[in-house]
């Protein structure tokens, strides 16, 4: 059994309260960090390798230590919690059956970075998380962890829910700010980054929930002792949401050191894959990162296990390897269509994209018109090689990762899955009433033939 | 930050942008500085607008791949940056139509502005001065190669001036800075988002600003529509002239575009990127509704001049006697090309001997073939066929054409 260090007390009763939260340990580090000095925090962070948990994995020490701090500007802390990825649903879990973490991660934040006043950005959706969170804010205001002179350090800190209102976008970190002025929520282009300047010009920091919460046990047990966990720069635990042709759908608090054979077929995590299905492919982390297949998932490209972390899980690029993402692990058995399976993504980013930059905008929905047609068997051989080239014009030609996060699953699927996809095209009728089965490469690489 | 700013403002940087150097101010941004070079070098810009803070870096058109970042930091930069947004860096080097990725890049951005415009240039008002259309002349496909509905919305009177035909609007958000920016109230805006986002005034409002027509002159496309001149006339039939007026709500510069003594429309000065001139104080030249949908008769205007005109324009075919009014538009090619001549793959000139000085075309007898033509047909002496001038037909029935018959 692996160490828990967020959700090791998410199964206490009452531990949504404030009373038993501080009987069990609760708002130590708050205690602690306040004796430190802000920029001692700051290296702490530093020193534990704490990798943002939001999707992109940049260094949350060296996001803070950019922070300007221009002589009496206010800095702001913005919490990311507009999780919209499909397939991601740590920060839901985490807020809402230990809301104290984050409040506590929050205010060790803030004083380190000198926020006074800072917000969390939550999804509408998530309407009664932030009824939670609300009382969570009150119950630790009554206790002074909020509000003016905290445990008489004399730092003034105040935390306020936002509610966004359904757009996926807003968890851009510039559009999430824009929404929070109460604009359109369009991405700023950048630079100027938000460390410059993001809330109302001010600099600002925006963290995701899962990484602020993690401060905590940063603080509390130190950066040395956080870092000593995992493997690599994959340092400290990590939350992973898994759905899918699962047994066990679920959040995991997983240690980054273990394979992802044993994190789907463990009885601890995942629990193998319902009804002897075989497995087919997985996105391992959020639905914008390229899908793999079976025989990628498990071993490199070089023949190595795949470890549940940074590292090994973008091993290989995107040719070969993927991404950690933000930790949605969504596993497809053999049963299901890719094609399909494509576009309902690509529906989703047609939906989401908001329609500023050209690229996303017009692209998103043609390859949805063309992955739609596609799968009603109505598709053209030249379709696949027309969708290829336009998700490669998106990419990386949007103001935003918006585009990116289009791109990649309509390319991953057509370069692991293009058999499946010429299937429909040349069997318009039997793809009406079949699925393709399990992709040939699906094997274990030392079973497939090499050619 | 904007101290910062300050200290370096009088410094200039060298950029390099398609092997052309050239010493600009810092805070410059690429764009600016290309078209200070000016010609194909300088990229294209659908939503950028020098007068209009915060415009660009929307259409992506502008895009350009920055092969060395600075002298500082030679790294380059890993994607395409949106040149109107990008400022330079001393020592950066910038290729735009040198770079495959760009125009590769570029032709992408065209094919998906235009998916959704509906090509109706033979009935549009905008055709002959449209962005869009320079646009995918220049850097367009041949072909379409989308094959679904397009959308489409009704035409929309926003107000007694001003037609919104939202289906050839490509989103470039420019009339929402104007509104924003030079008129006192933004009464329109974008619903909804994505694809099917369009520009609307909420609940039918009217655009009733003195100076909202300003808004049909920024829009690169013909989305907004002058209504006193819909359908009236084509623009390269009509003769722009430089005209002005007393008027105490604006300059009262334009450009006038008659025919004859009437005055078909009234826009805005241009400069050659199409955006509104500046005035001497640095100004945007900004006019009025008034001297835009009020004053069409000739006597209202006191006429400097034919407007200057890029002669590449369709609107400057055959207007003038004497490229009166024409611009020679700056041809960066040769430096770009740094003395390199395009490989062609078929040179004429290594092929015929023509125009090579050994020839004498004169002193040759014998068939017109290019070794021996002197200019005088000369059907005798080693003719092919042996037919002589005035022989009569030709009895041995060969392909030889008898000049003098």
């Amino acid at each position: 059994m692996a160490r828990k260090l967020l959700l090791e007390k998410a199964n206490v009763e009452g531990i949504r309260g404030y009373d038993v939260y501080r009987r069990e340990g609760g708002y130590k580090s708050v205690e602690k960090a306040l004796k430190m000095s802000p920029n001692d925090i700051v290296e702490e962070v530093k020193t534990s390798g704490l990798r943002g948990r939001g999707g992109a994995g940049f260094p949350t020490g060296m996001k803070w230590s950019f922070l300007a701090k221009p002589e009496g500007v206010a800095r702001y802390l913005v919490c990311n919690a507009d999780e919209s990825e499909p397939g991601t649903f740590k920060d839901r879990y985490l807020m809402e059956f230990l809301p104290h973490l984050l409040i506590e991660g929050m205010i060790v934040s803030s004083f380190a970075l000198g926020s006074t006043v800072s917000y969390i950005y939550i999804r509408g959706e998530y309407d009664w998380v932030t009824d939670i969170l609300d009382v969570a804010i009150a119950e630790a205001k009554q206790n002074n962890f909020l509000g003016k002179n905290i445990l008489g350090s004399g730092f003034d800190c105040e935390i306020y829910t936002h509610r966004g209102a359904g757009a996926y976008i807003c968890g851009e970190e510039t559009a999430l700010l824009e929404s929070l002025e109460g604009k359109r929520g369009l991405p700023r282009i950048k630079p100027p980054f938000p460390a410059v300047k993001g809330l109302y010009g001010c600099p600002t920091v925006v963290n995701n929930v899962e990484t602020l919460a993690a401060v905590v046990p940063i603080i509390n047990e130190g950066g040395d002792a956080y870092a000593k966990i995992g493997v690599g720069k994959s340092t400290g635990t990590k939350l992973m949401s898994a759905c899918g042709n699962i047994n066990k759908p679920g959040v995991y608090e997983i240690d980054m050191t273990i394979s992802v054979e044993e994190f789907i077929f463990s009885e601890e995590y995942c629990g193998g894959i319902p009804n002897g299905k075989k497995l087919k492919a997985c996105i391992p982390g959020g639905s914008s990162v390229p899908i793999l297949p079976a025989n990628l998932l498990l071993t490199t490209a070089k023949g190595g296990k795949r470890l549940m972390n940074y590292e090994s899980l973008s091993d290989g690029g995107f040719a070969t390897g993927s991404m950690m993402g933000s930790g949605g692990f969504e596993v497809l058995d053999e049963d299901q269509c890719i094609v399909r399976h494509t576009m309902s993504l690509a529906r989703f980013y047609h939906h989401e994209s908001c329609g500023q930059c050209s690229p996303c905008r017009e692209g998103t929905g043609w390859m949805e018109k063309i992955l739609r047609k596609i799968e009603n068997g109505k598709g053209e051989l030249k379709d696949i090689d027309l969708l290829w080239d336009i998700q490669r014009k998106i990419e990386g030609n949007t103001i935003c990762p918006l585009g990116d996060a289009a791109a990649w699953p309509v390319a991953a699927a057509i370069r692991h899955f293009r058999d499946e996809f010429e299937w429909h095209v040349l069997h318009p009728e039997e793809c009406l009433k079949r699925n393709y089965g399990l992709a040939h490469y699906a094997d274990r690489i030392e079973n497939s033939v090499t050619t | 930050m904007a101290e910062e700013i300050k200290n370096t403002a009088p410094q200039n940087f060298k950029v390099t942008i398609d092997n052309i150097t050239i010493d600009v101010l810092a805070g410059t941004t690429i764009l600016n500085a290309a078209r200070m070079i000016g010609g194909e070098v300088a990229p294209p810009a659908m939503c950028y607008y020098t007068h209009l803070k915060d415009s660009g870096g929307k259409c992506r058109t502008c895009l350009v791949e920055v092969s060395k970042g600075s002298e500082k930091d030679p790294r380059p930069m890993p994607k395409l940056v949106a040149s109107c947004r990008t400022t330079v860096m001393d020592g950066m080097e910038v290729k735009n139509i040198t770079s495959e990725k760009v125009l590769d890049a570029r032709k992408g951005v065209v094919e998906f502005l235009l998916i959704n415009h509906p090509l109706d240039c033979p009935v549009c008002d905008q055709a002959g001065e449209c962005d869009l259309q320079n646009l995918s002349y220049e850097h367009g496909a041949v072909q379409t190669r989308y094959e679904f509905a397009r959308r489409t919305f009704e035409r929309e009177d926003i107000g007694p001036y001003i037609q919104l035909h939202m289906t050839r609007c490509i989103l470039c958000y420019r009339c929402t800075y104007v509104a924003d920016q030079i008129t006192n109230s933004r009464v329109h805006g974008i619903l909804d988002r994505g694809d099917h986002s369009e520009i609307s005034t909420y609940i039918s409002k009217a655009i009733e600003n003195d100076f909202s027509g300003n808004m049909i002159d920024v829009c690169p496309v013909g989305a907004l529509t002058d209504r006193t001149f819909r359908f009236k006339n084509r623009v390269w039939f009509l003769k722009p002239m430089d005209a002005y007026r007393d008027c105490d709500k604006c300059c009262g510069k334009v450009t006038i575009w008659n025919r004859g003594d009437e005055v078909y429309r009234v826009t805005a000065r241009k400069d050659q990127w199409g955006e509104v001139q500046k005035l001497k104080d640095g100004k945007p030249a900004w006019i009025c509704n008034t001297c835009r949908f009020d004053k069409k008769h000739v006597t209202d205007w006191t006429i400097e001049g034919p407007t200057k005109i890029d002669r590449h324009s369709v609107i400057a075919q055959g207007h003038y006697a004497g490229n009166v009014g024409m611009v020679k538009p700056p041809d960066p090619l040769n430096k770009v090309l740094a003395g390199r001549s395009p490989h062609l793959l078929l040179n004429i000139h290594d092929q015929s001997e023509v125009n090579t000085p050994e020839v004498h075309l004169g002193e040759n007898e014998g068939p017109s073939v290019y070794e021996t033509f002197n200019g005088e047909p000369q059907a005798q002496g080693h003719n092919v066929t042996d037919v002589k001038i005035g022989d009569g037909t030709n009895e041995k029935e060969t392909d030889s054409i008898n000049p003098n018959v």
